[in-house]
């Protein structure tokens, strides 16, 4: 049985595949697993049908038989572990592999939240280049460690795994930024997580939504 | 089964003690009541070892025989593994932990932790990006409060998950921030009157202390 996802109705990102239940159809799609999607409205996701699935209010959910999953980051590991593909074998290689995950999340999605935020809200005050600087100064700090980390290894700790999955979806959204060149090798990490065809996939899928144009045999 | 040996730092300012996130660590420990030592790497001069260990120079860290995980998240469920204390075996009830221990990282925490350091500062200035702070936090609060309202621990019975949470709400109850929340408070009240968080909380302190 398929599992099914929420997704916006209208995202807010316009289909470049920034929202959440991007990590989550890449995911599924590199395991191979067919899902259905139900995509939400605004007001849909403030209803208590909606609710009762996510406290927050958000999207992606996840349902499989009896069990409904909020929080991108927990269905990528419930995925991860469900099915073949995101997580190594080796019980060592997996706590690193789920370390990344959480790296990704707790500290450096952190930092590139707060150049959103900033960008978003302050555009027009005299302020703004300085808080810019300073928050970009963090970013910089971020990313030249985890440069050093990666070196010109592929991927973050031997073959790709969950935790590159949702470190690359992280540092997407630093495209634009200039930010990611200043490390040529994670701007070349982030090109080849976009290469993989699961990731191509997923894409396309969440774009469909956008532009309200059908794949073809979708999954 | 190998030694577990928590690492952190040697010595804090007096503002985070109490808050640094091997008290996580620590706490996660003390409920599952595994053995275990603390080494502590220089606050003032990170060097190579650190960041071989922590690529982003912070703490914790925890080795566990040849395995070296940095993450409190993950060197939480790295430890849930081994103990019924932390999380269930059963694996519905597993994936409910995981949830809310991301949960408490990237929702709650992700709110809660921009507001406390703007405490931590002092700055009353009212801009835009601060009201953005102040709103974020009051509506996962406002979403939390119920679901805690209406059950002990956060995913059934105590887990990992609650002691993240549990860690991420005290720092906001610290700047008085859960007034308005009483379900959030009474969780905080509940969760650190347990003795492994009294236990694990002097424990840090009293590790800090001692290099003044």
């Amino acid at each position: 049985m398929s599992p099914t996802i929420t997704a916006f109705e209208q995202s807010p990102d316009r289909g470049r595949g920034l929202a959440r239940d991007m990590p989550v159809r890449w995911a599924l799609e590199e395991v191979g697993q067919p899902y259905d999607v139900r995509l939400v409205s605004f007001d849909a996701m403030k209803e208590d049908a909606h609710r009762a699935l996510h406290p927050f209010g958000q999207i992606p959910t996840y349902e499989e038989g009896d069990l409904v999953l909020f929080e991108s980051g927990a269905i990528v590991l419930h995925i991860a572990e469900r099915y073949a593909g995101l997580l190594p074998d080796d019980a060592n290689a997996r706590a690193r592999a789920i370390m990344w995950m959480f790296a990704a999340l707790s500290t450096v999605e952190p930092v590139v939240v707060q150049r959103e935020a900033a960008l978003y809200l302050e555009r027009d005050r005299s302020w703004h280049r300085e808080r810019m600087a300073m928050v970009e100064e963090r970013i910089r700090g971020r990313l030249t460690e985890l440069s050093g980390r990666l070196g010109d290894a592929e991927w973050l700790d031997g073959a790709f795994s969950a935790g590159d999955l949702l470190m690359v979806q992280v540092l997407r959204r630093l495209s634009g930024s200039g930010l990611l060149g200043e490390c040529p090798n994670l701007l070349a990490y982030v090109a080849r997580g976009e290469a993989r065809p699961a990731f191509k996939r997923a894409f396309a899928a969440q774009r469909a939504v956008y532009t309200g144009k059908p794949l073809h045999g979708s999954v | 089964m190998a030694d577990l040996i928590l690492h952190t730092f040697d010595w804090v300012p007096e503002a985070p003690r109490g808050f640094v996130r091997d008290l996580r660590v620590r706490w996660a420990l003390e409920e599952a009541g595994l053995p275990y030592s603390v080494k502590s790497v220089p606050f003032h001069d990170r060097g190579a070892e650190h960041f071989a260990h922590q690529p982003f120079g912070q703490v914790p860290w925890l080795t566990d025989g040849d395995l070296s995980i940095f993450e409190s998240g993950a060197i939480l469920l790295h430890l849930a593994e081994r103990s019924e204390a932390l999380m269930p075996a059963d694996p519905r009830a597993r994936a409910k932990v995981i949830q809310w221990l991301f949960a408490a990282h990237n929702s709650v925490e992700m709110a809660s932790l921009p507001w406390g350091l703007i405490q931590f500062t002092g700055d009353t200035e009212r801009t835009p990006g601060r009201k953005m702070i102040d709103d974020f936090l009051e509506i996962r609060l406002r979403r939390i409060e119920p679901v805690l309202a209406e059950r002990e621990w956060v995913a059934g019975t105590f887990s990992v998950a609650d002691i993240v949470m549990a860690d991420v709400l005290r720092l906001v109850d610290r700047f008085d921030g859960l007034r308005g929340y009483p379900a959030c408070f009474d969780y905080v009240e509940r969760a650190t009157a347990r003795s492994a968080f009294m236990k694990a909380h002097a424990d840090q302190v009293t590790h800090f202390a001692a290099a003044d």
